[in-house]
């Protein structure tokens, strides 16, 4: 008896309402450009990732990629209206289709693409979950954190990720769960709790802001998971799909040639090579089928430079946070990036 | 879709809506202008209209097979039989005809669908209203609505409870647990309201002529073998999807309405052509418009995108969501197709319960289960929106339409404000009985 509905049911509520389910090959980007502005889905304030600076302009790695993204697509990295999102917003935003792409320091999991049905065009930083403490406290490695109270961002992977890291070693741990990552960093400078666990680029955010100054605090060396953060798009639109993968692709690849914002137009001035093919946005036909103006790589790169460019302007040297690249490297030196062919 | 494209989308389906109910044009015409122009400003492309497609093709499966089926049974004098012995039970009495209309009805959609129940039943309704010598319009608008409030007393009896109820893996005793008073109440707040909504049907009495002989029976094989078909087709409704082979409730529709005309070629009751006339075409064209427009309206993503916004009204106060769901999810599902609303308005509540950590974001994806007692109110009360608010209008739910197209063949139009004038206050009473519902049920989850 209860199956009986069941088809009827599926039917009527996947596949035929549509809804959070997949979503037509290129309605996103169809959308997009009969809107003639990308929504993108960031964060209320991660400095280095997405923060507004006193002029309401956005600021950081996932802001100009959301940058990036648009000026391959519309021809303006301009057009982008940033939404900001609470962690547990973004996926109901995503899925509801209020945004069109979510860039919000979002870890790639088998789950979330599994149950959620998002897909994560690729990896724009790789992070990993570590703890920021006061140097007063004398904590100087995870171990030192047995019995302590940890505050923890309420709807991250990191609550679970804590738990699972000290059960497996014998220890104990008190997460103490807040709504929001600042509020998490106001319990953790008010006392508390004696650590405070995310990802470390975002612990580096918060030390850079840290009351009193960073030197009384410090990030313990030791990552307990693998964070991947990427830019995430909803299920069932492979064309959407595969041009935001290759505009990040593009990105890194522009930085493994050698193109920047400031030498592009130079490059493609020339005519050899791989960097002029990248550069020169000669190839129609690819443009056609991906749906984009031809010159979508190069808009993309003078928006917001190549990968390289990108983190050390907005987590790097040229920033206040000063992350190294460490795995953000290219695989050329000894880095995770690589960027498959562009021809 | 631009915010252009969402303004012209709802225009047009206002247009359609007004239109009908203020009986401008001929329902169908209306729906179809409208998907004709909706097509035509670009708001539903190819693939809209073939998800509108899959989306309808349940539902018009079963209301074809239903409406062949229900033609071959009423060439078997079946439904003449079945109404003697109902107008006996009558007494004469109108009253009497109502309350065993509702007790006749009320389990029978506990087996088989809303709208196949209405077409079978309503030749043996109509012609014990004609021996009582009352309008049968009022009794068909009654069967829709109770048919449609049925639905409510189990899991299973209606395709939208069966969406929210398996969507927070809800199992059937604990659906009869929690939900299915709320189906009998809904179904018995009718009652009252008879006296008040149909007086001249309720004071009714009249002298029924002594019982006389039982109809004989020119063709008895073919009448066996047409209650073997019909036998066949209640089997697999309820149990077809046990089977090795599983087979579906519109699937079963199309098997016995293929039984059906093959009978009647075979055993030459009438051209197969004239089988095929009596398809009430009309309708199953209204629905499919009517589900295209809709597929129009849920593109706009505008109720999908509604769960932020209640997030932000509401915050975490969850007896308020339910109400506001309750509330809006009625007024929706009296305009739309209420299980392409539901199906909208579930995406809607688990974003607002995933954006109020009331759960973890895992909740938006398939086989979540573990939802908090604190939240079943709200979900219950979306549920009962759905299900109650299309009994309010015309086009509310497909049994409605059914049931007007039933009447217009026998030469009674039923317009949006004729239905109105019954849906209205019966969906009000029944929304006032499932708000104390909720409102109970958030008081003993507190």
């Amino acid at each position: 008896m209860i199956e009986r509905w069941q088809s009827v049911a599926v039917f009527l509520a996947a596949l035929l309402a549509g809804l959070h389910l997949p979503a037509h090959a290129g309605e996103v980007l169809d959308a997009v450009k009969a809107r003639n502005e990308l929504r993108c889905g960031v964060s209320e304030g991660i400095a280095g990732f997405s923060e507004q600076d006193a002029g309401g302009r956005w600021h950081g790695l996932d802001a100009d990629f959301c940058r990036a993204v648009a000026a391959a697509v519309l021809g303006d990295p301009d057009k982008v209206r940033f939404v900001p999102l609470k962690a547990s917003t973004r996926f109901p935003a995503l899925l509801s289709r209020k945004i069109d792409l979510l860039v919000r320091n979002t870890t790639w999991t088998l789950t979330r693409e599994a149950l959620l049905k998002v897909q994560f065009p690729g990896v724009l930083f790789y992070d990993g979950q570590g703890f920021l403490v006061a140097k007063s406290s004398g904590v100087n490695s995870i171990t030192d954190l047995n019995g302590a109270t940890v505050c923890v961002e309420k709807g991250t992977t990191h609550e679970q990720n804590l738990i699972d890291y000290f059960a497996a070693r014998g220890l104990t741990v008190k997460p103490l769960v807040i709504d929001s990552s600042a509020r998490v960093a106001e319990a953790f400078f008010a006392g508390r709790c004696r650590a405070y666990t995310s990802d470390a680029s975002q612990l580096a955010a918060v030390l850079a802001h840290s009351p009193g100054g960073a030197r009384g605090f410090a990030i313990l060396p030791e990552r307990i998971s693998k964070e991947p953060l990427g830019p995430v798009v909803q299920g069932g639109d492979a064309e959407w799909d595969t041009l935001v993968r290759w505009v990040l692709y593009s990105l890194i690849a522009a930085e493994e040639q050698g193109v920047t914002r400031a030498n592009i137009d130079a490059i493609a001035r020339t005519s050899q090579g791989a960097a002029w093919r990248l550069a020169s946005g000669k190839d129609e036909r690819l443009a056609q089928a991906l749906g984009v103006r031809r010159d979508w790589v190069v808009r993309a790169v003078k928006a917001v430079g190549n990968y390289g460019e990108m983190y050390e302007r907005n987590l790097g040297r040229d920033s206040p946070l000063n992350i190294e690249r460490g795995l953000n490297r290219l695989w050329t030196q000894g880095g995770l990036l690589y960027s498959p062919p562009l021809d | 879709m631009t915010d252009l494209q969402i303004y012209l989308t709802l225009a047009v389906f206002a247009a359609v809506i007004v239109a009908i109910a203020f009986d401008l044009i001929d329902m169908a015409v209306a729906a179809l202008l409208g998907v004709g122009a909706m097509l035509t400003l670009g708001i539903l492309n190819n693939d809209d209209l073939i998800a509108a497609a899959r989306s309808a093709g349940g539902p018009l499966a079963l209301l074809f097979g239903g409406m062949v089926v229900a033609h071959v049974l009423g060439k078997t004098g079946v439904f003449e039989r079945v109404g003697q012995h109902f107008l006996h039970a009558t007494r004469g009495s109108g009253k009497r005809y109502l309350l065993l209309l509702i007790l006749l009805v009320a389990p029978t959609c506990a087996l088989l669908p809303n709208a196949t129940t209405v077409i079978l039943l309503a030749p043996v309704i109509i012609s014990v209203a004609r021996a009582l010598k009352v309008d049968f319009v009022g009794p068909m608008i009654l069967t829709a609505i109770v048919s449609n409030a049925a639905g409510m007393l189990t899991l299973v009896g209606d395709p939208a409870t069966f969406l929210v109820g398996s969507s927070i893996g809800m199992s059937f005793v604990q659906y009869l647990q929690k939900v299915s008073l709320a189906g009998l109440l809904a179904v018995l707040v009718v009652i009252p309201l008879l006296p008040w909504l149909m007086p001249q049907i309720w004071n009714a009495r009249v002298e029924l002529p002594p019982a006389a002989a039982a109809t004989r029976i020119d063709r008895p094989a073919f009448v066996a073998l047409t209650l073997a078909i019909l036998a066949l087709m209640v089997g697999l409704f309820l149990f077809g999807e046990n089977l090795p082979t599983r087979i579906v409730p519109p699937a079963v529709a199309i098997i016995a309405a293929s039984l059906a005309l093959l009978l009647v070629y075979r055993v030459h009751i009438e051209p197969i052509d004239d089988a095929f006339q009596a398809i009430d075409w009309k309708t199953l064209v209204f629905l499919g418009a009517i589900f295209c427009l809709v597929e129009g309206f849920i593109k706009t993503g505008l109720l999908q995108g509604l769960s932020l916004k209640l997030y932000g009204w509401f915050g975490t106060e969850y007896a308020l969501v339910a109400l506001a769901l309750l509330a809006g999810i009625g007024v929706l599902s009296s305009l739309l197709a209420n299980i392409p609303v539901v199906a909208a308005a579930l995406v809607m509540t688990k974003g607002y319960l995933v954006a109020a950590e009331a759960v973890p974001e895992i909740a938006l994806g398939a086989g979540f289960s573990d939802w908090p007692a604190h939240t079943l109110p709200v979900f219950i009360a979306m549920m009962f929106g759905a299900t109650l608010g299309g009994n309010a209008t015309l086009i509310g739910a497909s049994a409605n339409i059914v049931s007007a197209g039933i009447c217009a063949k026998q030469g009674e139009r039923i317009t949006f404000v004729r239905f109105l004038r019954f849906g209205l206050p019966i969906t009000l009473a029944q929304l006032a009985v499932a708000t104390l519902y909720v409102i109970a049920m958030v008081w003993f989850a507190s």
